[in-house]
């Protein structure tokens, strides 16, 4: 006989789901805003060479579906290395390379954005280009990008149910089990759906307050 | 002594400076005057290093401005007021001063900050150390500004129209502070429009003209008849800088 009604350790199961999602999302999140932080110094310092690596893995990067990525890191490593993934190292070294990728747009991005003068301000009284970075690009450029960056993380966030296909058990997979054995889709994905956005509303408040904090200085006011 | 010998400065095909030499000694005050885009504004951003020299040699107590080694040296010894004022938006006006002095200068953080206040109230902000730049007004943030400067005991003072973008109540605010610092004896090369302060508080003036240095006379002469006022093109440039 099939088993079809929902039980109250279904709340656990879709809790243990979501703990893999969030534990997943932060070390990724945590790795990528590392690599994409520090391939937008490789740019600040103009290193050749690595720099020119960087942004093409970047780019291709950006510009391909993370499923795809995710299939060729699972299935390819294994074929051509010949080095076996779990579907957990397959998901984490996938969506740590993506957000790499994409903070390293919002890193250049925002260290850009800070004029020139700035930079010349700092020159003239002797500040090594170490110096400068530190005390004056890096706190005017992450009060720039704090914003960008949430909206991202918050995107990852949901992307992370795509490695589901691969057979880890977060949030979306586990929802997708639950689905199969009780028939109750919109019951089901309803919970599921309240469960990510909890998530992500978390993450885009954390942001917020992050903003207000940088943001001291030149808190925006209205037109 | 702060020497520019022969300095020619192009920007792709147009010539900004072109074979301008100047000596400043200790405690001269020696204004730059000259139309927009005579190049006074790429003198001092090619004595403080900012620019790369085409031809010649900039050099400040001897420190060879075009030397990687040298330059470090040669900017401790010059302070730099931008025309913008180029504070630091995140850091308040105490932090915006002691930033270089803790930094490059190693002064222990405690020093740094006394000594920042201590100008700070030496140019009437003594209550307003702890505002950022968005929160004062243009003639404090200048003030600021020279503050900045000033707490890293440069030897030469290097004002890039430090005024020109202020109003004629804040400029005067900002000029009295510098007409105090002449009269201390300070270094200064000062590039100005303000012709009427130039004149009260320098020993010499030069005369920029398309790159060229036309004139470099002592303060007296240069308006007197048969001194700068006997270049055409200096005559006319006071007549009408006079009528405005």
């Amino acid at each position: 006989m099939r088993f079809a009604e929902f039980t109250p350790y279904d709340i656990v199961l879709l809790l243990q789901g979501l703990g893999v999602t969030v534990g997943l999302f932060l070390i990724t999140s945590l790795i990528g805003l590392l690599v994409g932080v520090l391939w937008g110094v490789v740019r600040f310092y103009r290193i050749p060479v690595l720099m020119q690596l960087v942004t093409f893995v970047s780019e291709i990067l950006k510009n391909s579906p993370v499923l795809v990525q995710l299939f060729l890191v699972f299935f390819g490593f294994p074929a051509f290395f010949h080095v076996n993934v779990t579907p957990v190292q397959a998901a984490i070294v996938t969506l740590s390379a993506n957000t790499a990728a994409f903070v390293y747009v919002i890193a250049v991005s925002s260290i850009e954005s800070i004029g020139r003068d700035q930079v010349e301000a700092a020159r003239v009284f002797g500040l090594s280009r170490w110096q400068v970075l530190r005390h004056v690009i890096a706190p005017q450029a992450a009060a720039f990008s704090i914003g960008p960056l949430t909206a991202l993380l918050v995107n990852q966030l949901q992307v992370t149910s795509l490695i589901s296909v691969i057979g880890v058990l977060d949030l979306a997979k586990i929802g997708a089990t639950l689905n199969l054995r009780t028939l109750k889709p919109f019951i089901v994905w309803t919970a599921v759906g309240i469960l990510y956005y909890l998530a992500a509303k978390a993450v885009a408040s954390l942001g917020a307050w992050a903003e207000k904090r940088l943001r001291a200085h030149s808190a925006f006011r209205g037109l | 002594m702060l020497k520019v010998e022969n300095v020619k400065k192009a920007f792709g095909p147009v010539t900004v400076l072109d074979g301008v030499n100047l000596t400043v000694n200790p405690g001269e005050v020696v204004s730059i005057l000259g139309s927009s885009g005579s190049g006074k504004s790429t003198l001092i951003r090619c004595i403080n290093g900012l620019e790369k020299l085409n031809a010649g040699k900039i050099t400040v107590d001897d420190f060879d401005v075009s030397k990687p080694k040298e330059l470090a040296e040669a900017r401790k010894r010059s302070g730099t007021v931008f025309q913008l004022f180029n504070l630091y938006p995140h850091m308040t006006a105490l932090q915006n001063i002691t930033l270089a002095p803790i930094e490059v200068l190693k002064r222990p953080k405690a020093e740094a900050e006394a000594e920042g206040r201590a100008l700070l109230t030496q140019v009437g902000l003594g209550d307003r150390a702890d505002a950022y730049p968005a929160q004062l007004s243009g003639g404090q943030r200048q003030r600021v500004g020279i503050c900045r400067a000033l707490a890293m005991k440069p030897r030469y003072l290097l004002l890039d129209e430090v005024t020109s973008a202020l109003d004629p109540e804040m400029t005067s605010e900002v000029l009295d502070i510098l007409a105090k610092l002449a009269k201390d004896g300070t270094t200064m090369v000062f590039v100005t429009h303000e012709i009427e302060f130039a004149r009260q508080i320098s020993n010499r003036i030069v005369f920029l003209e398309k790159g060229v240095l036309l004139v470099d006379l002592p303060t007296e002469k240069f308006f007197a008849a048969d001194g700068g006022l006997a270049q055409p093109r200096v005559a006319q440039f006071l007549s009408k800088m006079r009528k405005d």
